[in-house]
């Protein structure tokens, strides 16, 4: 028999799956992956070493910048931590955290609906790319209306939030969410039933549950492979435990499942968001924290005390007891976890970042190796992969 | 029953209308090919809730040329560990066969021009089907070389994958056209136009439903269409075979896409739609089910996912070729017994 | 399987219909940026000169430090920046500048279109600010 040779092709940094600038290794005989081989680390901008030469106040945007298509769970994520560093959790006033869960699961949707796009662009389905994209831009609208920003919004604040929700706002939410179930049924009538996707998805990128539990695997492609486990009910925050959803769990380990799983995870989004608007009353914004929250612009401009209070804030920051936290929040990719020292500095010590796509990503070798190269698109895309965050 | 016009009966006749025919299915076509990827913008962009090209002359109709322009003076690059020949004929060796098959297709009846009948029809072979499978096998030595001579591997990937999904499909095309000149009992294209001139009803369509579907999708694969488009899958491959290439060879590859486009849809049409029969003059009837065809495949394209290399090869190999064959052996039992 | 299919085709098909469109053609058409857009900022005016007070609170908070201020007084010992200057190119749009602002003397418009050639044209002097 002939000896057999193998080629190595580069996937990536720049190739049209990648989902930025991945690049992989690939040792191929064929079509056939024998080894495949992740090469990170092109998007590195250190932001857990930027945020310790930076107040808690000012590190918050650079979280915006991890995973850049759910900027709000991150920014969830950080100000969950630095609020339970500081151990003023249960101060947050109950419309802040309201807010924060609507817009976390507006996030969720948005965040999906990227998946969803370029997961089907990648196996050849254009079509449903620019679907979601156009309802992704209500999502982004409205956090333009919110936040003033459309990708990086840096809205939630350490206590609460920047600003209240402007005036229609609560509108938009609902009739987005009266129409979203309906453009899932769309996309999944260009995908679910057809045959070419089907054939694409079943059985593909497999992970057995011990597998994805070993590598670490959490969210929607945990769930997929018929683990049940959900942080947002599991470990709740944010006051997720008042809310009546169901976590999607589905055991085939397969791509199918997976992309089953998020479009379902979506409705329940839906509901989450229509129960947070119903919750929704008047309130404060901000936690009655004065060493911590900056005060109300009103009194800045107008009293004496507030000015001091301002400058106080912003000159100085705020400086927690040491010690450490972690907390983790089920972002739309899985957990996202912040792991804070502080040394009683009005900067983090130590600011570790536990992504989900640097996490997931592990599993990708496990899922291509012996399948053929059209898998490992595939398999990119069921791992949602974002290199803002995997390469911080 | 005027003659027929031939080289023998009045020479300079001939050839000055063959040229005009030459010239005018060439200028056609060309057309067609041009605006085919206007149209294609167009379409798909509305599928997918877009406007298209809008911006170059009014509703972006002069898009097509702004695009040749603006190939024609981009840089040709020719990667220098390429092989330099075979990267430059590449790009006509997959234009050339898709134009010339257009040579046999028939797009009307006879005319009578001093009264020689002529025929609207560039050639009429007396082989013309095997003529086109024989084009259609050669365009695939142009995908092929690309792939190879750009020494790129995913340009080679692309060119593998070509070479195996052409004859894979291809036998399985050519089978499924053998039971429709069973009927016609010619191979001549003329012949099977001719068979099915007399009612609607007597198009190949009804009475072969499987070959033309079998056909349709096998030379969707065989042009490389989606959801076949295996060879140039830009999510998987980049941008495949012509990963390398730049410039005018590019446009030569996008040229020979779209010309195939036209040429299977002409053949279709030909061999299960009756060709240039219907209620308007001969031309117009052909190149309306061309462009219901073309339509088709843009509009496919806009909504099905590409399927993997190995299910294509399943799909070749295992369903498509066994139903061609069970196709022949029905339709040569009902030929036979009834 | 065949009807999964044709169900696709006629979810595409029906897109096909004219009104189904939601491009914005950018140039001629424009999206209306919301009333917090965080674009370009502008020093707000009082009595024909600028507000702000140079009280460094914007550089300070400023997470990308591109806010330059030297301070200066005028004639009447009123505080005002002599130097007030921005650079587009750090700025990453995140608005604590205008959030910490005692004064409001710093704001954002919906201004968004800031390409330009050459590098110093991304520094936004005072001057600019101001119009
Ligand atoms: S928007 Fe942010 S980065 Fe830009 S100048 Fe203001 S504080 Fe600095
Ligand atoms: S915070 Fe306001 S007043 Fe102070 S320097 Fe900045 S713009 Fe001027």
């Amino acid at each position: 028999m002939a000896k057999k040779e193998t080629m190595t092709i580069n996937m990536g940094p720049q190739h049209p799956s990648t989902h930025g600038v991945l690049q992989l290794v690939l040792e191929l005989d064929g079509e056939t992956v024998v080894n495949a081989v992740p090469h990170i680390g092109f998007l590195h901008r250190g932001v857990e070493k930027l945020a310790e030469n930076r107040s808690y106040h000012r590190a918050l945007p650079l979280t915006d910048r991890l995973d850049y298509l759910a900027p709000m769970s991150n920014n969830l994520g950080y100000v969950l931590t630095v609020e339970k560093l500081l151990g003023i959790t249960d101060q947050i006033p109950e419309r802040a955290k309201v807010v924060r869960v609507m817009m976390a699961e507006l996030t969720r949707i948005k965040s999906h609906l990227v998946w969803l796009a370029t997961h089907a662009l990648d196996i050849g389905a254009m079509t449903v790319f620019l679907y979601c994209f156009r309802e992704r831009e209500q999502i982004m609208d409205m956090y333009e209306k919110l936040s003033g920003a459309r990708m990086t919004s840096n809205y939630f604040r350490v206590g609460g939030l920047s600003l209240d929700l402007p005036e229609g706002f609560v509108d938009d939410v609902t009739s987005f969410i009266d129409d979203m179930p309906g453009h899932l049924d769309t996309y999944e009538g260009l995908l679910t039933g057809n045959k070419i996707w089907q054939k694409r998805t079943v059985g593909v990128a497999p992970i057995s549950a011990e597998d994805a539990i070993d590598i670490g695997l959490t969210g929607p492609a945990l769930r997929g492979s018929g683990v049940d486990w959900d942080l947002r009910r599991d470990n709740p925050y944010s006051g997720y435990e008042d809310y009546d959803f169901e976590v999607i769990t589905r055991d085939g380990c397969d791509t199918f499942d997976r992309y089953k799983n998020r479009l379902d995870e979506m409705r329940e989004s839906c509901k989450i968001i229509r129960q947070a608007v119903d919750k929704l009353q008047p309130g404060p914004i901000l936690a009655d924290v004065p060493d911590v929250c900056l005060p109300p612009k009103k009194d800045v401009v107008n009293s004496i005390e507030g000015l001091i209070h301002q400058f106080k804030i912003i000159t100085e920051g705020f400086k927690p007891e040491p010690g450490e936290v972690y907390q983790g929040v089920e972002a739309p990719k899985g957990e996202l976890g912040y792991y804070m020292i502080s040394d009683g500095s009005a900067n983090p010590f130590r600011m570790k970042i536990r992504p989900p796509s640097f996490v997931n990503l592990q599993a990708l070798p496990k899922m291509v190796e012996g399948k053929l190269l059209a898998d490992v698109i595939a398999a990119i895309g069921t791992l949602d992969i974002v290199l803002g965050e995997i390469d911080r | 029953m005027p003659e027929m016009l031939s080289l023998s009966n009045d020479p300079i006749l001939f050839l000055s209308l063959m040229l005009a025919k030459i010239l005018a299915v060439f200028i056609v076509v060309i057309l067609i090919v041009a605006y085919a990827t206007y149209a294609e913008r167009k379409i798909i962009g509305r599928m997918q809730t877009r406007l298209g090209p809008t911006m170059t002359g009014p509703l972006g109709l002069l898009q097509p040329i702004a695009d040749g322009l603006k190939l024609f003076f981009k840089e040709d690059i020719i990667p220098a560990q390429s092989s330099k020949l075979a990267f430059l004929l590449a790009p006509m060796m997959i234009l050339v066969p898709a134009f010339i098959t257009v040579a046999v297709i028939p797009f009307g009846g006879d005319v009578v021009i001093k009264g020689f009948a002529v025929p609207l029809q560039i050639t009429d072979l007396n082989i013309g089907i095997l003529y086109i499978l024989a084009m259609a096998g050669l365009g695939v030595y142009g995908i092929v070389l690309a792939g190879w001579a750009s020494n790129s591997k995913y340009s080679l990937l692309g060119g593998i994958r070509s070479a195996a999904q052409v004859i894979s499909y291809e036998l399985a095309a050519g089978l499924a056209i053998i039971a429709v000149f069973m009927l016609s009992g010619t191979l001549s294209l003329r012949g099977i136009v001719a068979a099915q001139s007399g009612s609607v009803l007597d198009w190949y369509i009804f009475s072969q439903p499987l070959a033309f579907c079998l056909f349709v999708i096998t030379s969707l694969a065989e042009i490389n269409r989606t959801p076949f488009d295996l060879p140039e899958a830009e999510t998987e491959l980049v941008s495949g075979f012509c990963t390398e290439y730049s410039s005018m060879k590019y446009a030569l590859f996008f040229m020979a896409e779209y010309a195939n486009m036209i040429v299977v849809s002409a053949i279709t049409a030909t061999l299960f739609l009756g060709g240039p029969a219907g209620p308007f003059a001969g031309p117009i009837n052909l190149l309306l089910k061309v462009f219901f065809f073309m339509f088709l495949f843009i509009w496919i394209r806009a909504t099905f996912p590409r399927v993997r290399y190995d299910q294509l090869m399943f799909m070749g190999w295992k369903v498509f070729l066994p139903l061609a064959l069970l196709n022949i052996v029905i339709t040569g039992a009902v030929v036979v017994f009834l | 399987m065949i009807k999964e299919l044709i169900q696709g085709l006629s979810i595409t098909a029906k897109h096909l219909l004219p009104g189904n469109s939601t491009t914005v053609e950018y140039p001629k058409q424009r999206l209306e940026t919301s009333e917090r857009f965080r674009g370009l900022h502008h020093l707000v005016l009082e009595h024909d000169r600028e507000k702000c007070v140079a009280c460094y609170l914007c550089p300070t908070v400023c997470p990308a430090k591109c806010i330059t201020i030297e301070a200066g007084e005028d004639k009447n010992g009123k505080k005002y920046p002599t130097v007030y200057q921005i650079d587009m190119l750090r700025c990453i749009f995140c608005g604590y500048c205008v959030e910490a602002c005692p004064l409001e003397a710093i704001e954002m418009t919906g201004e968004y279109e800031l390409a330009n050639y050459k590098r110093e044209d991304f520094c936004f002097t005072k001057e600019r600010l101001l119009k």
